[in-house]
């Protein structure tokens, strides 16, 4: 600083210096005016300084360096270092809260962000698809606005978020979610939302389960019953006893096949990964094609087509009883005089066993869940057919324990096409 | 300066939650309407208590709605858009109200139908499309009313429409359903009391999406057939 005043004292006495001889040898006047002259100079200088730093702070840029001369450069240069680092700070803060935001969208939960009104500050990508938001235009927008059920209103306005909110999804049908709202900061919320379909299904399968098994085995048990106290406390004729006797054997045979099919589910479910022996198709889909004639007694007409020659890798055993199911299934549920077609198709790209038939078909809304245990779509006229409930799931299981899907489409009064596709990592080519 | 924004922030926050009991009105007609759907194709016809519930609901909603509206007019005097704001909400109130007494009616129909032992579920596919037809346009309507979205209220007016055509196709099925089995008179008759209420129910989504778009871009697009009527 010092220094700086110095150099302008020297620089006002080099201006003296020079003005005195010319104040002394012509006009006292002249030499003023080189005095004045040469501080006008000066001025002039730092004016020129300055106004740069006007225009500079005007716009600050970085790009290009701001350089001062004499005084002024010391001045320019921390001004310009100052701005970079505030500005390479901003950057790296900017940075950190994209990878924030980032590490939100990569949630797999929903997440919402409310301020002190309720209104969306933030909200991740899972969030968008859960509540039917778009991000883009509803920043700010109050929360209750976009999502409108009266129980999410209720619980956001009573504001006891203890416990976690279950909402049936009105945007997206069969999404259950589990909204808890978690207060923080100042009065605000984050929203976190959790997809609980799967749990919430499983849940559900696990009481129905429960409940039909005990249901399906009940009641055979209580025709036997009835007809054991009848037999214990009446006299009855030799005619009437081989009728009673007929019905409990039926029924007997029916707990029989129930528990006999919950035993292959859960054998199919415990074994070890299927083995890799190669199972001969092409004789399985003919024995499939004449039990279901044998099943079927004459009364539909039923055509197998097979394209194609390869077999599969898999389990012998469980292939077959998927299929067997498959066919039986289209052989009970397809009145009398029905077309019932099998196919077996397969090549490179993978191999299907279709079963179409012309049956009774299946409302869409039970589709979904056909292969839950004991589920029926229509109770009475699945268990006169003979089913045990198990069929579908016995069919699924094994099926997904090689790799293949079950495909599912019908249309009520029309009838039904299921679909095995195995992958083509287990088709052996011949 | 200090005391003028004062009070027009004031005045932002009644707008906004004004808007906020509209939308939670229209969540109520939502739930309403969803809920008799529901109700019409499983046939439990226990929820039809709560959904003429939620009707009290609503009307209490809707008078104190119009009410708030009043005031606001008559405090703050609102211009521009502001203005035509508060004018669209009391409109879209009144047809709100409606599209829940319809779906009331639904409710009661399919109680009806049920008490006398009879399942709609047999016609229902048609029925149950319109419904749901039905429910979305009221959804987006409401969606293009809480982010003032002209464009999505548009695709509600075009998905009218649909339902209108629909409407009427299932009419005809129900005559040709009543002409080969006279029994099924009765119930058909509720279906087209139902499906008639549906049908309305999406006209007062359109309703709403003229509103909205009213309230949006300032112009007039009810009745576009009558001179006067503005320029599309």
């Amino acid at each position: 600083m010092s220094a700086h005043l110095l150099k302008a004292a020297l620089f006002a006495l080099l201006g003296a210096a020079l003005a005195w001889p010319v104040g002394h040898f012509f006009e006292p006047w002249q030499g003023w005016a080189v005095f004045c002259i040469s501080l006008l100079l000066q001025m002039v200088f730092h004016f020129r300084n300055f106004s740069r730093l006007e225009a500079w702070t005007r716009a600050p840029v970085v790009d290009d360096t701001l350089e001062g001369d004499g005084a002024w450069n010391g001045i320019f240069g921390r001004l310009y270092r100052h701005e970079k680092d505030l500005r390479q700070q901003i950057k790296s803060r900017e940075d950190e809260i994209g990878l924030l935001i980032a590490a939100g969208q990569a949630l797999t939960d929903g997440v919402i962000l409310l301020d002190t009104m309720n209104q969306i500050q933030f909200c991740n990508s899972m969030a968008e698809t859960q509540l039917g938001l778009v991000v883009r235009t509803d920043r700010g927008q109050h929360i209750a606005n976009l999502v409108r059920q009266p129980e999410f209103v209720d619980y956001l306005a009573a504001e006891n978020f203890e416990r976690p909110l279950l909402l049936r999804s009105d945007r997206r049908a069969d999404l259950m979610l589990s909204i808890h709202v978690i207060p923080y900061g100042n009065d605000r919320k984050l929203m976190q939302i959790k997809d609980v379909t799967q749990t919430e299904r499983l849940d559900r399968m696990r009481r129905d389960f429960v409940a039909n098994v005990s249901h399906e085995l009940r009641t055979p048990l209580t025709v036997l019953a009835g007809f054991l106290e009848t037999m214990q406390e009446i006299e009855v004729d030799r005619d009437e006893r081989q009728r009673y006797l007929t019905l409990m054997a039926e029924q007997s045979q029916r707990m029989l096949s129930i528990v006999q099919d919950l035993l292959t589910l859960s054998s199919i479910e415990s074994a070890p990964p299927p083995c890799h022996e190669v199972v001969d198709m092409a004789t399985m889909v003919d024995r499939l094609h004449r039990d279901a004639q044998a099943l079927s007694g004459g009364r539909h007409h039923i055509e197998l087509l097979i394209e194609g020659q390869c077999d599969l890798r898999g389990a012998e055993s469980e292939l077959n009883s998927a299929l067997t199911n498959l066919v039986s299934n289209a052989v009970r549920y397809t009145p009398a005089g029905g077309k019932i077609r099998l196919t077996w198709r397969s090549g490179g790209q993978g191999a299907e066993f279709a079963v179409e038939d012309t049956g009774i078909g299946i409302d869409p809304s039970h589709i979904p869940r056909l292969t839950e245990r004991f589920y029926r779509a229509d109770r009475g006229r699945s268990r006169d057919a003979g089913g045990t409930g198990l069929g579908l799931a016995i069919v699924k299981h094994a099926l997904s324990r090689h790799q293949a899907r079950l495909e599912i489409q019908s249309t009520p009064g029309v009838g039904s096409c299921f679909r095995a596709r195995f992958p083509a990592s287990r088709v052996v080519l011949l | 300066m200090n005391e003028t924004s004062h009070v027009s922030s004031q005045f932002d926050e009644d707008l906004a939650n004004l808007r906020t009991h509209v939308l939670q009105m229209g969540g109520l007609v939502e739930t309403q309407v969803s809920a008799a759907i529901d109700a019409y194709s499983t046939g439990e016809v226990s929820s039809v208590k709560a959904i003429v519930e939620t009707d009290r609901k609503v009307n209490e909603l809707e008078k104190a709605i119009d009410d708030d509206c009043a005031h606001l007019i008559a405090k703050r005097q609102p211009t521009a858009s502001d203005l035509r704001l508060v004018l669209g909400i009391s409109k879209i109130v009144t047809d709100l109200e409606r599209a829940g007494d319809e779906a009331k009616k639904i409710a009661k129909g399919v109680r009806r139908i049920y008490e006398n032992g009879h399942m709609p579920v047999q016609y229902g596919i048609g029925v149950r499309h319109i419904a749901e037809a039905a429910l979305v346009m009221v959804r987006q309507s409401l969606d293009a009313f809480a982010r003032m979205d002209s464009k999505l209220a548009e695709t509600v007016i075009y998905a009218d429409r649909d339902v209108d055509t629909e409407f009427k196709s299932i009419m005809r099925q129900l005559i040709t359903h009543m002409m080969e089995d006279p029994r099924t008179i009765t119930t058909s008759i509720d279906i087209i009391w139902i499906s008639r209420a549906i049908e309305r129910i999406g006209d007062h989504a359109k309703n709403i999406a003229e509103h909205v778009i009213f309230v949006v871009e300032g112009r007039d697009i009810r009745h576009p057939g009558k001179k006067g009527g503005s320029a599309q």
